[in-house]
């Protein structure tokens, strides 16, 4: 599941927990587009809490890049695990998300 | 030398099934290094998504896992019920960093060491196996 946090007047973080895969792709989705629609100028994607993510979950991913990018705005990956790094390395993904080691970092970059 | 078996139906059943199965797995396969466990669990997933998304099934689609821990290799023999699915197995390059999808097939050949299919009797049967690594103690 993912929760949407607002972080000053430009930013705001999207916190997951559990798998990001098939069922909860669509979840991450709406809420990047929310935050979009909110006029957010840096979206950070929390992966601390999310221990296992799919191709289905890296597509949603990339979609939220892209939509984030067509708004002008910029998505950033935080605290990846090791899964979750293996999955983004093994799609070349690595060398497209920014990544941060925490979400303080990734907002303050 | 530990296995595992599950049956389940999806729908209403998804991956969740087949994550506490590997993990049931592990508890029983300690020694099974960090890295080959998240290869191969990831490798699975990406079956059974597949599996589960494409089954084309009218009501549900029955599926029987058994999973095999031994010394060399890790493997996973899915059965499921659904249509003959039409699927490349040819060799796959990983999709473009901006692909949203196309994936799936990439990461399992990347993932593991061996990824079969055959039909028989009506059923889909999927195998995948993974050398485990060498460790020195």
């Amino acid at each position: 599941m993912f929760t949407s946090e607002i972080v000053g007047p430009h930013d705001a973080t999207i916190r997951g927990t559990g798998k990001l895969n098939m069922v909860s792709a669509p979840a991450l989705r709406e809420a990047v587009l929310a935050l979009i629609n909110d006029e957010r100028h840096n979206v950070v994607v929390d992966l601390s809490g999310v221990d296992f993510v799919d191709s289905s979950g890296l597509g949603a991913l990339v979609a939220c890049l892209k939509s984030t990018r067509q708004a002008g705005c910029d998505l950033r990956i935080a605290a990846p695990g090791k899964q979750v790094l293996m999955v983004l390395k093994l799609s070349n993904l690595d060398r497209v998300f920014p990544i941060f080691t925490s979400a303080e970092e990734a907002i303050n970059a | 030398m530990p296995e595992h078996s599950v049956v389940f139906r999806t729908p209403p059943d998804g991956v969740d099934v087949v994550h506490a199965a590997l993990e049931s797995l592990w508890l029983q396969e300690t020694t099974v290094d960090e890295m080959d466990r998240m290869m191969f669990e990831t490798a699975l997933i990406e079956l059974v998504s597949n599996v589960i998304q494409h089954g084309a099934s009218p009501t549900t689609t029955l599926c029987e896992l058994a999973l095999t821990a031994d010394d060399a290799d890790l493997t996973a023999v899915l059965v499921d019920s659904a249509p003959q699915p039409h699927i490349d197995f040819s060799p796959r390059e990983m999709p473009d960093e901006f692909a949203e999808s196309g994936r799936g097939l990439a990461f399992i050949q990347a993932l593991v060491d061996d990824f079969d299919y055959r039909r028989k009797d009506d059923r889909n049967i999927w195998a995948i196996n993974k050398h485990r690594a060498v460790t020195t103690k």
